[in-house]
């Protein structure tokens, strides 16, 4: 629980830097996303080979 | 009538512009239940009719009915994109696609429905309401470009444009029974617009026919390289996706491919392009959204809200490594362009759900709605390949979708395979219950 809510406020001021000022209920959204997105990002960033550019 | 015969009747003078966009004006009244357009262009079309009628020059579309999606500006007419932030805007010029239909004589009937921001597959805005599938009004009509496809499908223009970033001229297309085509990404101009992801957006027409789809496409990409002909296309029907589809849309979608003499093909790396494609999408749309995002929050519906929000939060690597695995997966699909001169696949690996049903049910579980379809649709759009989805069968009375996917640039070539294709079956010509055929 700890970590959740210290994580949903991390996400709040990084919205909020960028000048937007989502709910509680957007950011456990976007949190859950992230949830399931980043480890597949990791094992994407794993597979490229170095030399594959942008 | 398709929008080449109706061509053919205008140009032979059997009616009259006026005529056919009246005949029109009256469908779209009497199917207003479809939900399908935002904003009908009544006096404007008829004065357009009647200009066109002692017009000097006569385009390859002179005097035809069409109607675009709600993003796409058309001078003195709102542009809602189905959203409550842009419903009160007014464009002040034509976008170049329409700028281009009116210069091959086209006539714009209005502006079509869609899911909010064209950042949806549903087409059920809760700002303008859902479009319904003309083949049962209970079921969505797919999107982003909904009411596209319903137009298309219940008549209520000879053609249609709608917008495609990840599916949204294709999964409508598929589900209401039509035919639609994704053009190679570049290849029609995206100026006058609005955007969901730079990297991917491009307009594309839905339309009855391939061979309607190709009229269209001519007017609005006129570097499009025609077809050279030749042997009949190798095609390679890819099977890591049939796999994942229901089985019965599989059935239907594998019958039709092997009519067309595909051979089997598995592409399990086809299945790295869904996380791709969200990589370079998510951050661009934010991107496009910044300054509404940070003033209009709360007039986003939920599920674009969240998405926008998903692409902002993003950590900032992952757009990069989106772009290099763009590039990685060119490479790595390469060598299947080398065998086939085409690939074929289910459009979509359902039917169309209920309007409110998500999740869906796929392979007995109940899964996310736009978890379905990302892996039918992100791999052809993340290469920026030409698709054309064309009705190929039913499952429960409800239409299903061949997918037709060709080299990038090789647009005219992959509709002539979907002619081909309707010049053997007649999938394209079936109609809804109730919408009868007259003009």
């Amino acid at each position: 629980m700890g970590t959740e809510s210290s994580l949903l406020s991390a996400l709040r001021e990084l919205a909020r830097q960028q000048g937007v000022e989502p709910t509680d209920e957007d950011l456990e959204g976007v949190l859950g996303f992230l949830t399931r997105i980043l480890p597949e990002l990791e094992e994407l960033e794993a597979l490229l080979p170095p030399e594959v550019t942008p | 009538v398709t929008a080449v015969r109706l061509a053919e009747r205008l140009r032979a003078g059997e009616l009259s512009p006026r005529e056919a966009v009246e005949w029109y004006l009256g469908r779209i009244e009497g199917h207003s239940a479809l939900n399908a357009y935002i904003t009908v262009l009544a006096e404007e079309a008829l004065a357009e009719a009647d200009a066109a009628f002692s017009a000097a020059e006569r385009g390859p579309l002179w005097g035809v009915p069409v109607a675009v999606k709600d993003v796409i500006d058309v001078a003195g007419a709102r542009t809602t994109a189905a959203s409550e932030i842009l419903r009160g805007n007014v464009a002040a010029r034509d976008a170049v696609v329409v700028e281009r239909l009116r210069a091959a004589g086209a006539i714009v009937l209005g502006k079509l429905n869609l899911h909010e921001f064209a950042y949806g597959a549903l087409s059920t805005s809760p700002h303008f309401g859902p479009v319904r599938n003309p083949w049962n009004a209970d079921r969505v009509a797919g999107g982003s470009s909904g009411g596209s496809g319903a137009a298309a499908a219940a008549g209520l223009a000879a053609g249609t444009l709608g917008t495609d970033t990840a599916g949204s001229v294709r999964i409508p297309a598929a589900f209401c029974g039509v035919t639609g085509h994704r053009p190679s990404t570049g290849l029609v101009p995206n100026d006058g617009v609005v955007p969901v992801s730079w990297s991917f957006d491009t307009v594309g027409p839905i339309a009855r026919s391939a061979e309607d789809c190709s009229l269209l496409l001519e007017a609005i990409a006129p570097d499009l390289v025609p077809d050279s002909g030749g042997d009949a296309p190798r095609i390679g029907l890819v099977t890591s996706l049939l796999e994942q589809a229901d089985p019965r849309v599989a059935a239907v979608v594998e019958e039709a491919a092997r009519g067309l003499g595909a051979e089997p093909v598995a592409a399990p790396v086809l299945a790295r392009a869904g996380l791709i494609q969200q990589l370079v999408m998510l951050p661009e749309a934010a991107a496009a959204h910044l300054p509404w995002l940070r003033t209009r929050l709360p007039d986003y519906g939920a599920d674009v809200r969240a998405r926008l929000l998903a692409g902002l939060l993003l950590p900032a690597t992952s757009y990069p490594t989106g772009l290099r695995g763009r590039r990685w997966l060119e490479g790595e699909v390469r060598p299947l362009f080398e065998r086939f001169d085409l690939l074929a696949a289910p459009t979509m690996p359902i039917v169309p759900p209920l309007i409110g049903e998500d999740p869906v049910e796929l392979g007995g579980e109940r899964v996310p709605y736009r978890l379905t379809l990302i892996p039918f649709n992100s791999p052809w759009s993340c290469l920026g390949l030409p698709v054309t989805s064309v009705p190929c069968g039913f499952v429960d009375g409800l239409p299903v979708g061949l997918a037709l996917v060709g080299r990038r640039g090789a647009d005219a070539a992959v509709l002539g395979a979907a002619r081909a294709f309707q010049q053997a079956t007649d999938w394209h010509e079936r109609r809804p219950p109730g919408v009868s055929e007259a003009i």
